[in-house]
């Protein structure tokens, strides 16, 4: 698999490279930062009581962190693929030694890079809360990995996105009506009845999360988001190879 | 080695490359010549494992590109018709990746780098933005990316497409200089390219293989005839009157100086009628060359014929 590796190697240092990693990262940071000072103003205003409620619970509950994922999870895949069969590039990746497996698994390497790229800066929130008050170990590990597994599920369905599409628009878009799509769906959740509730639980993204702020491992959370990976990651290998076929 | 047998790619809409047979051996520089949209770059893409054949295969040292590609594609570097150049990498850091890419460590794809920018003549390019580099130069730096790690076997698509004369003086030079060595079949819709650095040539029009040999003698049989021009110390009328009864000879006149213009059968045994036609006069004989017609007029004859066919 050294393939995948020199491919996630090229896509990190050219994403990092362009203007359009920063500008992500800067949007969302806004869109971060505003709603955390919103959360830590209210605490510090409604003094509310429980030891189990606390901002960085708060913040991590907020439904428009996810909502915004919805946007930003496609802008960090949506290049991966879909640029490369853009510009007919693909060809030089595909007559190369190298398996379509490879190639897919390395441009997903680096977008869980991407990923992580994104949420790293929000860490000094965990920080500035600890120096002011205690911070609940396990809530915040247990919140850290959801929103890793988040972005295993999230940047797979971008990358199968962007095996899909023939532009990197299209395979933004494609994948937001994904993600929307399966976000509302789990939504359904708090709505439906019992057996179907039961069933929508396992791909609510939002309960998901909201779970694991409060410090909840659900196992069902990480079999879910990693079985979304194995499948579309699955799928896009199938994608690039049939191309062949054309 | 290089076999491609009956070789077919069919569309919904029509067929771009149909039935295509050849054998290229080591050490062979072939050409693949036909002009635009004649079915070359499709038939490299089957070649190279890009694209699926409908029916046929094609063969790499005997291993089937369908069946076993990544073991196929360690055989030969392939320049595409478009070069897979990322513009926002400097030519150096590119040239690195592609030779990871293609199985070297990360210090023997430091050295491959510099080795192939030397060897395609764009040293000077070496630290330089791709997107920030012409036309020729990036062609140049896919030829480079084709040699790398010094494959034995070198597809390459229309690779002096976009470069000023001097630069397709030394790519033709490069790609002859592999000749014996490397095994290399170029496609190209440019006569003088085969002529150049090609010791055989297949022809393809309209997805068919139209014909297939050495190029000057592709020339003679379009023609019907070749030229031959002799010259010796007797009056140029002598060597013509020699030759009238001279069987493959059908017709012989005055050239430039003292030579003479002979038309005659295709085929070396030709060359063995006319030298005893004339010493059998004992005439002597100082020059006696073949002079070729330009393939361009030969491809014209060739797809006229095929053109008549269809």
């Amino acid at each position: 698999m050294k393939g995948a590796l020199v491919i996630a190697r090229r896509e990190i240092a050219s994403f990092f490279g362009s203007p359009m990693a920063y500008i992500v990262i800067a949007v969302w940071l806004v869109v971060a930062g505003a709603s955390f000072d919103f959360i830590v103003r209210y605490f510090a205003e409604s003094a509310s009581g429980g030891a189990s409620d606390t901002p960085l619970r708060g913040w991590f509950q907020m439904p428009l962190i996810y909502i915004a994922m919805l946007i930003f999870a496609p802008i960090l895949t949506m290049r991966t693929l879909a640029d490369e069969k853009q510009t007919g590039r693909i060809e030089g990746l595909l007559t190369a030694p190298v398996s379509p497996v490879a190639i897919v698994l390395g441009k997903y390497l680096a977008s869980l890079v991407f990923w992580l790229s994104l949420w790293a800066p929000t860490l000094f929130y965990i920080f500035i809360l600890s120096r002011y008050g205690d911070v609940d170990r396990g809530a915040v590990l247990s919140a850290c990995l959801g929103v890793f597994f988040l972005g295993v599920g999230y940047m797979a369905v971008g990358v199968l996105a962007s095996a899909l599409a023939n532009s990197q628009t299209v395979a933004a878009v494609l994948a937001t009506l994904a993600l929307a799509g399966t976000f509302v769906l789990g939504l359904g959740e708090y709505i439906a009845s019992d057996a179907v509730a039961d069933i929508l639980s396992y791909v609510n993204v939002y309960g998901h999360m909201e779970q694991a702020a409060a410090g909840v491992l659900d196992s069902r959370r990480v079999v879910y988001q990693a079985s979304t990976a194995a499948l579309c990651l699955f799928l896009a290998i199938r994608v690039i190879d049939h191309r062949r076929f054309a | 080695m290089i076999e491609v047998e009956s070789l077919t790619k069919r569309y919904p809409s029509h067929e771009a490359v149909s039935d295509i047979s050849f054998t290229i051996e080591r050490g062979e520089v072939v050409g693949f010549l036909g002009p635009n949209g004649a079915g070359k770059s499709t038939t490299l893409r089957m070649l190279t494992g890009f694209l699926a054949p409908t029916s046929g295969t094609a063969r790499i040292d005997g291993i089937s590109v369908l069946e076993r590609p990544i073991e196929a594609q360690r055989r030969f570097g392939y320049l595409p018709e478009i070069v897979p150049v990322y513009d926002d990498m400097r030519a150096y850091d590119f040239l690195r990746y592609r030779a990871e890419l293609k199985g070297l460590s990360y210090r023997a794809a430091k050295r491959e780098a510099d080795r192939v920018l030397e060897l395609a003549g764009v040293v000077e390019a070496r630290d330089r933005w791709i997107a920030k580099l012409s036309k020729g130069t990036k062609q140049r730096i896919g030829i480079a990316d084709a040699l790398l790690g010094d494959p034995p076997i070198l597809i390459l698509d229309e690779p002096t497409v976009g470069l000023d004369p001097n630069q397709i003086r030394h790519i033709r030079r490069l790609i002859k200089s592999f000749e014996g060595e490397k095994t290399v079949f170029l496609s190209t819709h440019i006569l003088p390219e085969v002529e150049a650095s090609c010791s055989r040539v297949v022809i393809i029009r309209d997805g068919k293989k139209i014909a297939e040999g050495d190029p000057r003698k592709l020339r003679e049989e379009a023609e019907g005839q070749m030229t031959i021009v002799i010259e010796g110390p007797a009056e140029p009328d002598r060597y013509i009157e020699a030759l009238k009864d001279c069987a493959p000879v059908k017709s012989a006149r005055r050239g430039e100086g003292r030579s003479v213009e002979v038309e005659a059968m295709p085929g070396d045994e030709s060359l063995d009628a006319i030298f005893n036609a004339v010493t059998a006069q004992g005439l002597g004989l100082r020059r006696m060359e073949r002079r070729a017609a330009s393939l361009e007029e030969v491809f014209v004859g060739l797809t006229t014929v095929e053109e008549l066919d269809s």
